[in-house]
């Protein structure tokens, strides 16, 4: 290992616990997975958790975190590393999964579904039981240390049959289904985490409530607790709350004028 | 005789010849036809033309409208101004469209009450302005999907809030609106909070026994009611305050009525407590209704109760047998009965909100809380909001007990109602009116068909007598798939090209400049291509036409499939604007399987060829199509014509601007058509590049396929 990735290594190390209100026991599941070296998938919508509890759980194992953001360019060679030419010279840089792999970090996939279909090859012998990772450019087999664990996430309310997780992919992970967190609970993480009263994180998250109600006749998807804590923040801040209502979460949810008059008139309804 | 009154006669006598001009002999027709010459005369220039035009174009309508509308067209331009003139105008020939010549001409008769509407409608709020926003609003708030309708008064019978047309009683549009939303609000609470639950209902509808007693109820629901609303929404609670008095003796009489009922305003009260409260306000005088009181009608509501509660019983059956199914991983559930065995029993533990109204549910079996599907969520929600705490564990145990859920009705809802959320089979489409420049508002009406079987000897026929010809498509069409391959010597790529970069490194070693060409790399997701093939069935491809139409599909099928495009077929054909149809010949999602050649091959000519309509119904389904490029692409033998007035220009004028509405939604219309007299009309409806004459019919199977391809490479 070079003296730049032990860096980047420590860099990765997280070192200050971030803020985490478990919801049920997926510490204690992602706790033993983890020590029976079984990689995890992490499915619930957006904004309701997935990433931080991650980074929680990065915390809590002391184990550095790789994260990758998929997308539809991301290919095997982007994740494994490949060959560049340096100087006349070819010269082998390791993508972030070998990276993670050779270091014992935890890698974090997240949305797996947008990246193409060959990262499949790798992902799978990581998986089972070979734990191990092919670099067919290298013409090695890297062993999987035990410290290494595969996290990936994947957001099931696309309903598209492009975003659709193979079984043969999905069957090899220990699956974790998130949800909103239930009234109180997220009431109280949009007032810890947005600084706002109790009170106001509960019409926040009534509010929340009633964007939800909304799903599937007109939006895709309801106010998540991150956007909820966005409108906290900006409320902390001295924003009224019809704007913040409307800025944070109106506008990000959809750009139909009817229903941002719609989810306007459910804020002002609460506040 | 001075200059003026000469002036005048001339004027006179020059409206006079104007008017006898037009054609249909309108002004013969014209009761008063002096009087109205007069009256024009006096008009400036431009009203003149304006009305010599219109009256024109109602009398391409009908000739007798068109008298009626000049004999009160002085008089609307005393009262209105231009535009306004032309939304009277507009109105009556929608009405003339819609409902006959009688409604029409009574509209033009009835100018005073036009022109009293109009200026209670500048300020007054109508039903579609709020319609959109408030589906939401109410949707959003949360409980059973209630629908919006159009009514006289404004009630709800648990399935539907009605609302009257307008709501004009305020001073300005804004709020107007306001008071839109208030109604709904209210009619909202009585369903979320227990005003019509069964129990309540029953209650009601037993002890109160004079029709007095009902307003004396409604009173003291709406009291509890917003306090309710108070308690959960009070920003809502706030602008239903402000809006809620016309005066300031009414809400004097509402604050001295609630202090009789101070009960009502706790948390704890519910529909019953109201009911309590009758007898000893008998008789007290009611306060004045509140602006957004609405009314009620326990009739309507037992009756859609009775209608929803069986129905709703009977689905919930389906959905707990098959989620306990699921849970018991029991693929036969008669075989051990395990519904009867205590061990195996469903649950539900309810959080009671303001008012009862059951605010979250949680469906336990043995104990153990199951995730339910969006849709159990919601039968749950809307059977709590009827039954309330009659839908206890007794009830669940019944439902999933029984193994053959009892017949529910197969009528779903209630077709006849005008409703705003349901998807109806029928869908109506407005038409450009040239004449008008104006759309001519829910016009068409459309329906979908399925076409019948034909005789799958057809296919087999085709591809024998095609063989070579649908080979040599085939080898076309692949070769195109085999463009989107690794393309080499890239600037950036996901591989190294070894090819190229031994080529660089003998460049460098030769002193020569390096290409910075060096990668591969796998064209982008390949094609991504959506295409509708919309055929017309009109009378007048009997015969040739349509088999030469069947023919291509069929070849173009085979070629299209092995691009792995998307692709819908369908038929269009009608007559008149109430039979619009289109048929169902393979939709985006069906693979081209044996039932798909049978329909082709059941292709049969039918009545006219109303294309506007047809290409906004389709485009609309394809704009629904993910992908990057979308082709709507007609198969025709001729004009847009149809029964009627769809004939000539009109037909054309619509079709243009039908296209042009799909082109806005980022479709490629395009035309194949063996009118040979096309030059004519389609470079103005298409474009000029958009389409192409196949001269023979015969040759229509050879060139489709070779069309598609340029179109789509």
């Amino acid at each position: 290992m070079s003296l730049n990735t032990a860096n980047t290594m420590a860099e990765r190390l997280i070192t200050i616990k971030p803020y985490y209100e478990p919801g049920g026991q997926e510490v204690a599941i992602f706790a033993a997975a983890y020590r029976n070296q079984l990689p995890i998938l992490l499915k619930g919508p957006t904004g309701c958790g997935k990433t931080r509890f991650i980074h929680y759980m990065s915390w809590f194992l002391k184990r550095p975190l790789v994260t990758v953001a998929c997308h539809d360019d991301l290919t095997a060679a982007d994740l494994v590393g490949r060959y560049l030419v340096r100087g006349g010279e070819t010269e082998w840089l390791d993508g972030p999964l070998t990276h993670a792999v050779r270091t014992g970090a935890i890698c974090y996939l997240d949305e797996i579904v947008e990246a193409r279909k060959d990262t499949s090859v790798v992902i799978h012998p990581l998986c089972d039981d070979r734990r191990i990772l092919p670099i067919d450019k290298l013409g090695q087999l890297l062993r999987v240390p035990p410290e290494f664990c595969l996290v990936v996430s994947y957001n099931p309310g696309y309903q598209s049959v492009m975003k659709d997780l193979k079984q043969s992919t999905r069957q090899r992970f220990v699956a974790l289904e998130f949800g909103y967190p239930g009234a109180e609970l997220e009431t109280k993480i949009v007032a810890t985490e947005g600084g706002v009263d109790g009170d106001t994180a509960r019409r926040l998250v009534k509010f929340g409530g009633h964007t939800r109600n909304l799903k599937g006749s007109g939006l895709d998807e309801g106010a998540s607790t991150r956007l909820l804590v966005s409108a906290a923040k900006l409320m902390a801040s001295g924003v009224t709350p019809a704007l913040a209502c409307d800025t944070a979460v109106g506008h990000a949810l959809s750009d139909d004028p009817e229903i941002l008059h719609a989810v306007r008139e459910l804020a002002a309804a609460v506040f | 005789m001075s200059d003026a009154p000469r002036q005048n006669l001339f004027n006179l006598i020059r409206v006079q010849k104007d008017l006898e001009k037009l054609s249909g002999q309108v002004l013969a027709r014209t009761p008063r036809a002096a009087e109205v010459v007069a009256d024009i005369a006096e008009l400036e220039r431009d009203a003149q033309n304006f009305i010599y035009h219109w009256t024109e174009v109602i009398a391409l309508s009908n000739d007798e409208l068109a008298a009626h509308f000049l004999a009160k067209a002085p008089v609307a331009f005393r009262y209105l101004d231009e535009a306004a003139v032309e939304d009277w105008i507009i109105k009556a020939m929608e009405a003339f469209d819609n409902r006959g010549l009688g409604f029409a001409i009574e509209i033009f008769d009835e100018l005073e009450r036009y022109v009293a509407d109009r200026i209670h409608l500048q300020t007054g709020c109508q039903f579609e302005q709020v319609v959109g926003s408030l589906r939401y609003w109410i949707r959003g708030l949360g409980g059973r999907h209630l629908l919006l309708a159009i009514e006289a008064v404004a009630y709800t019978d648990t399935d539907q809030i009605c609302l009257p047309a307008t709501i004009g009683v305020l001073g300005d549009h804004a709020a107007n609106a306001r008071l839109y939303k208030c109604t709904a609000a209210l009619l909202w609470a009585q369903n979320r909070y227990g005003t019509w639950r069964y129990r309540a209902l029953e209650e009601a509808i037993r002890s109160l026994n004079t029709a007095g007693d009902w307003p004396i109820y409604q009173c003291l629901e709406t009291v509890r009611l917003r306090a309710c609303i108070a308690r959960e929404l009070p920003g809502l609670a706030r602008e239903m305050e402000a809006l809620a008095y016309p005066d300031e003796a009414g809400r004097a009489a509402w604050a001295q009525f609630m202090a009789r009922a101070p009960r009502l305003v706790e948390s704890s009260a519910s529909a019953r407590d109201s009911l309590d409260h009758v007898t000893a306000l008998r008789e007290i005088p009611l306060p004045p209704p509140l602006r957004f009181q609405g009314e009620m009608f326990p009739a309507k509501v037992r009756e859609a109760m009775f209608k929803r509660v069986p129905r709703e019983s009977s689905a919930l059956q389906k959905a707990l047998a098959a989620l306990r199914e699921e849970l018991t991983d029991n693929p036969n559930p008669d075989a051990a009965t395990p519904a009867s065995d205590p061990a195996n029993r469903f649950s539900l533990s309810t959080t009671e909100g303001a008012g009862g109204a059951a605010d979250s549910f949680e469906l336990r079996f043995n104990e153990q809380a199951v995730a339910t599907s969006q849709e159990l969520a919601d039968l749950l929600a809307s059977m709590l909001q009827d039954l309330g705490d009659l839908l206890d564990d007794d009830y669940l145990a019944a439902a999933s007990r029984a193994a053959y859920p009892a017949e529910q009705e197969t009528k779903p809802g209630q077709p006849d109602l005008p409703e705003y959320d349901a998807g109806a089979r029928v869908a109506l489409y407005p038409e450009w009116d040239y004449t008008r420049q104006r759309f001519r508002d829910a016009f068409c009406a459309l329906t979908e068909h399925e076409v019948p079987f034909g005789d799958e000897a057809f296919v087999v026929n085709t591809r024998q007598r095609y063989h070579g010809l649908a080979k040599s498509i085939q080898r076309v069409f692949e070769a195109i798939m085999s463009e989107a391959q690794r393309q080499r010597r890239q600037a950036h790529g996901d591989e190294l090209d070894l090819d190229a970069l031994v080529d660089a490194h003998i460049d460098r070693l030769h002193g020569r400049e390096m290409s910075d060409r060096l990668y591969t790399q796998f064209r982008k997701a390949g094609r991504d291509v959506a295409v509708m093939f919309m055929v017309d069935m009109s009378g007048s491809t009997k015969g040739w036409v349509n088999d030469a139409e069947r023919e291509s599909l069929i070849l173009l099928c085979d070629a299209v499939t092995t691009l792995g495009d998307q692709y819908a077929i369908y038929g269009f054909s009608g007559r008149t604007n109430k039979r619009c149809e289109v048929y169902r010949i393979k939709t985006f999602n069906e693979p081209f399987s044996g039932e798909v050649r049978r329909r082709i091959s059941g292709m049969a000519p039918k009545a006219y060829t109303r294309m506007g309509v047809a290409i906004r119904h389709l485009g609309k389904l394809l704009s629904a199509v993910p992908a990057r490029t979308k082709l709507l692409i007609t198969l025709s033998d001729g004009k847009p014509e149809d029964y009627g007035s769809y004939r000539g220009r009109y037909g054309i004028e619509d079709t243009r601007h039908a296209l042009l509405e799909v082109k806005r939604s980022g479709i490629h219309p395009f035309c194949i058509t063996i009118d040979k007299e096309a030059q004519s009309y389609l470079p103005h409806m298409y474009g000029t590049a958009n389409f192409t004459v196949v001269d023979e019919v015969t040759k229509l199977p050879y060139k489709v396929a070779d069309i598609y391809r340029r179109l789509t490479t």
